[in-house]
C-alpha cells in the first residue's frame, strides 16, 4: 500500500465516522437494547424484571392473538398494497392522458395524500358512521356494519388506507410516464402496435422499476401499519383489525410488559427486514429492466 | 482566514452550550412557586377551572397555578403519564386519574400517600364506591372528583303510551322492546343500544353483564372469571340482544357517542351510557327533549339486581412533587364542595361528593339529581387492582369475539381465563 492510498484510506474513515457512530447511536443500540428487553420479563412498574430466555418467544408461538395479528398485518399488506397498485397506475394513465386539467387532477390526488393519517381515519369513521354515514345513508336499507362486523371491517380499513396511500402510487407512477420519450410510442404506431400492445409491451415494462420502487416503499408502510385502524376500529371487532403493531402498542406503552412487547417489535423488525432485503435484491439483480 | 475563523468559533459555541446547561442547572426556586396541575379540559357550557385555579392563588399569594392540557382519549393520558412518572420527570404536582388507574400508580410508587394527610372523617361525604376506587393497600391515594356511574336510560313517553314501567331485569326489557316495536311500525326504531365496540366501554358493558348474572372478572383472592359458566352465560345473552334484533347490529362498533346519538335522534327505546347524556338529551333543539327518564340497569330474571358499573376521575400528588404540602392543599381546593358546586353548574360532570346531589342550586338546573344519588350508591366499581388495564386490554378482543358471535362464549371466558394467567404469573 503507497503512503497515498493509507491517507485516502484515514480520510474515507474520518469521513464515514460521523455517520457510523450516528446510525450506531440512534439505530443500532437501541435496536439490541430491544433484542436483549426482548428476552426478559420486564415490567418495571411492578419491579418485574428477569432474564427469560426464549420464554416470550414460546409463548408467543402458541399465542392465537399474535397469530390473528400475524394474518391480519399480511392481508392488510397484500390487499392494501395490491390495491394501490392497480389503482395507482390506472390514475397515473388516466392524468396522462388528460388533455387538460393535469394540474387539478394532481393537486387533488395530492390532497389525500397529504393528509394526516389520523385525520384520513377520522374522515373514514364519519363515512362509516352507520346511520349518519354518507356511505349507509346512500346504501339506504342495506346499510352495512362497516366496522362492526369481523368480515367487513378490515376491507373497510384497508378501503380507507387505499384512498389515503394510492396517490403516493399514482404521483410515482406519472414521473416516469413523463420521462418516457414520445418517439418510442411514435414508433410502436408505425410498427402498428394497438392500444393494448402499447400498453402491455412498452408502458408498463418501462413502469416495472419506479413501481417496485413505490411497491418496496408501500409494503414497508403497510407491514407497520398502526394509525388508520388505531383510529378506525381500535383493533376491533373480535380483533379482526389488530395489526402486529398494534399487538405490540398494547403489550408495550398500555399494559407496560416491556419484555413481551419488545418479542413482538423484534418479530415485526425482523419481518420488515426480511421483506427490504427480498426486494432490494429483486432490485439488484435487475429481473425487471427499467 | 475561514479556517482560523472556524476554529476561533470554538470558545464561543462552548461558551453558549455552557451557558444553555448552566441555565437548566440552576435549580433551587426563587420567587413564586409555581404547582403544575394536569388534567383533561372539561366540556360544558363553561370551564370552571380557570376560575378555581385564580381562587386558590388568591389564598395563597407567591403561588402560581398552571393548568396544563392532557390529550383527550383515556389511553393517551395514561401513556402521558406512565412515560414521564416512569422517566422520572414528572414536572407536575397534582393530576386528574381515571379511577382505574389509582391502584397501579399508587403500586407503582408514583403517588403520594395521602392517607396522613386527611382528617378522620374527611373520606365520608364522598361516594363509597368512589372511595374505594381511590384506596389502595388500605391507604388512600388520591381525592374523589367526579363521578360516574352506568345508567339505563328510556323513552317515558313511548313506555307510558304502552302502559310499561321501566324494566326490571333484561327479560322485561326484551319484551318490552318487542311490545313498543309492534305498535309503532318503525323500522328506524332500535331497541335497546349499547356500547359494544372492542375498547374499555365494552369491559364496562360486560361487566354489568356479569354482575346482573352472578359472575365476576376478578375475585378477592385473584382467581379470573370465578364463575366462568355464569360468565359465559352473560355472554351469550349480550350476543342474543343482537342476534334478535333487540340490539341493532352496529352494537359490536358503538361506543357512547354513537349509542347516545341514536338514542337522542329518537333512534331507540333503551340506552345504556352515563349521566352526562342526560344533560344532552334535556338540550335545546334535543329529539328526545321531555321524553326521557332513567332507571337502575337491569337484572336478570333469575339473577341478581342489576348495578351501573362506576367511574369517573379523581385528583393525585405527584409522589416527586417539590411542593407536597401545596399540591395536596390544591387538590383538597379542587375537590371541595364548593369547587364540585361549580364544576357540577359548568359541565356536565356528576360531583362525588353527595351532599350535592341534594343542593338546591344544584337541583333546580338539574332535576334528576337527588333520583342519581341512588342510583349512584348502589353502582359497583370495576375490580380493583394495580393489573386493572392489563385485565382489561387481554379481555377486550375475546370479549369482543363473543359479541361478534366468531367465538363462542365459553372458548371466549377460556381463552381469556389462559392468557391473563400468563401474563399475571409473571407480576404476581
Amino acid at each position: 500500500m503507497t503512503g497515498r492510498e493509507a491517507a485516502a484510506r484515514r480520510r474515507a474513515l474520518v469521513c464515514v465516522g460521523p455517520t457510523v457512530l450516528a446510525l450506531g447511536a440512534l439505530t443500532v443500540y437501541p435496536g439490541v437494547w430491544v433484542l436483549w428487553l426482548s428476552f426478559q420479563r420486564r415490567i418495571p412498574i411492578f419491579d418485574v424484571s428477569r432474564f427469560a430466555g426464549f420464554e416470550n418467544y414460546a409463548f408467543l408461538a402458541v399465542d392465537s392473538r399474535f397469530w390473528s395479528a400475524a394474518h391480519t398485518t399480511a392481508v392488510f399488506t397484500l390487499g392494501s398494497v395490491a390495491l394501490e397498485v392497480v389503482l395507482g397506475v390506472a390514475a397515473a394513465l388516466a392524468i396522462h392522458a388528460q388533455q387538460r386539467g393535469r394540474k387539478v387532477s394532481l393537486s387533488l390526488l395530492l390532497l389525500a395524500w397529504a393528509m394526516p393519517a389520523v385525520v384520513g381515519a377520522k374522515l373514514f369513521e364519519w363515512l362509516y358512521h352507520p346511520a349518519a354515514g354518507l356511505i349507509n345513508v346512500a346504501l339506504g336499507r342495506h346499510a352495512i356494519n362497516w366496522l362492526g362486523d369481523p368480515s367487513v371491517a378490515l376491507p373497510a380499513v384497508i378501503l380507507a388506507d387505499v384512498w389515503r396511500t394510492m396517490p403516493f402510487v399514482a404521483i410515482l407512477c406519472y414521473a416516469r410516464l413523463l420521462a418516457i420519450p414520445a418517439d418510442v410510442y411514435e414508433a410502436a404506431q408505425v410498427d402498428g402496435a394497438g392500444r393494448i400492445a402499447t400498453l402491455t409491451r412498452i408502458t408498463l415494462p418501462l413502469l416495472g422499476r419506479i413501481l417496485l420502487l413505490a411497491v418496496l416503499f408501500r409494503t414497508l408502510d403497510a407491514l407497520r401499519a398502526f394509525d388508520i385502524m388505531f383510529v378506525l376500529t381500535g383493533g376491533g371487532p373480535a380483533g379482526t383489525t389488530e395489526t402486529l403493531t398494534v399487538y405490540a402498542y398494547r403489550a408495550l406503552f398500555q399494559t407496560l410488559q416491556l419484555g413481551f412487547g419488545s418479542a413482538v417489535s423484534v418479530v415485526v423488525f425482523a419481518l420488515v427486514m426480511a421483506v427490504a432485503w427480498a426486494y432490494l435484491r429483486l432490485l439488484r439483480t435487475g429481473t425487471v429492466a427499467a | 482566514m475561514t479556517a482560523r475563523l472556524r476554529r476561533s468559533a470554538w470558545p464561543l459555541v462552548l461558551t453558549v452550550w455552557l451557558l444553555a446547561f448552566g441555565g437548566c442547572a440552576a435549580g433551587p426556586e426563587r420567587g413564586p412557586v409555581t404547582l403544575v396541575f394536569k388534567y383533561a379540559r372539561i366540556l360544558g357550557n363553561a370551564d370552571p377551572l380557570p376560575e378555581l385555579l385564580r381562587a386558590f392563588e388568591a389564598a395563597h399569594p407567591g403561588v402560581r397555578v398552571k393548568g396544563e392540557a392532557l390529550p383527550w382519549a383515556s389511553d393517551d393520558q395514561h401513556q402521558f403519564y406512565v412515560i414521564n412518572l416512569e422517566g422520572r420527570s414528572p414536572g407536575f404536582d397534582v393530576m386528574m386519574l381515571d379511577c382505574i388507574w389509582v391502584p397501579e400508580f399508587a403500586r407503582a410508587g408514583w403517588l403520594l400517600d395521602l392517607t396522613s394527610h386527611l382528617q378522620p372523617d374527611e373520606l365520608a361525604p364522598y361516594f363509597p364506591s368512589a372511595v374505594a376506587s381511590a384506596t389502595y393497600g388500605g391507604r388512600v391515594w388520591a381525592l374523589p372528583w367526579n363521578f360516574n356511574v352506568g345508567l339505563l336510560y328510556y323513552r317515558a313517553d313511548l313506555l307510558a303510551k304502552y302502559g310499561l314501567r321501566p324494566p326490571e331485569t333484561y327479560e322485561e326489557l326484551v319484551e318490552q322492546v318487542r311490545r313498543v316495536r309492534a305498535g309503532e311500525r318503525d323500522p328506524a326504531l332500535d331497541g335497546y343500544v349499547w356500547q359494544g365496540k372492542q375498547y374499555e366501554g365494552l369491559v364496562v358493558n360486560v361487566l354489568e353483564a356479569f354482575w346482573a348474572n352472578g359472575a365476576r372478572l376478578l375475585a378477592e383472592d385473584g382467581t379470573v372469571f370465578p364463575e366462568p359458566a355464569r360468565a359465559a352465560d352473560a355472554l351469550r345473552f349480550l350476543r342474543g340482544l343482537i342476534e334478535t334484533g333487540v340490539s341493532p347490529a352496529w352494537t359490536t362498533a358503538a361506543d357512547e357517542e354513537l349509542s347516545r346519538r341514536a338514542f337522542g335522534d329518537g333512534h331507540a327505546i333503551f340506552l345504556r351510557n352515563w349521566p352526562y347524556a342526560m344533560d344532552l338529551f334535556e338540550g335545546k333543539g334535543s329529539a328526545v327533549r321531555g321524553k326521557v327518564a332513567f332507571a337502575p340497569l337491569p337484572g336478570r330474571a333469575r339473577g341478581e339486581p342489576g348495578a351501573g358499573s362506576t367511574g369517573g376521575a379523581h385528583l393525585g400528588v405527584s409522589s416527586r412533587s417539590r411542593h407536597p404540602d401545596l399540591a395536596m392543599a390544591l387538590a383538597r381546593h379542587l375537590t371541595s364542595e364548593s369547587a364540585q358546586r361549580a364544576i357540577a353548574l359548568g359541565a356536565a360532570l356528576s360531583p362525588a361528593r353527595q351532599a350535592l346531589y341534594r343542593d338546591a342550586e344544584l337541583v333546580r338546573s338539574h332535576p334528576a339529581m337527588p333520583r342519581l344519588q341512588a342510583l349512584a350508591l348502589a353502582g359497583r366499581p370495576r375490580p380493583v387492582t394495580p393489573y386493572y388495564l392489563l385485565l382489561s386490554a387481554t379481555v377486550q378482543p375475546e370479549f369482543s369475539a363473543a359479541l361478534v358471535g366468531v367465538k363462542p362464549p365459553e372458548r371466549a371466558i377460556a381463552d381469556a381465563g389462559t392468557r391473563l394467567a400468563y401474563f399475571l404469573r409473571a407480576v404476581r
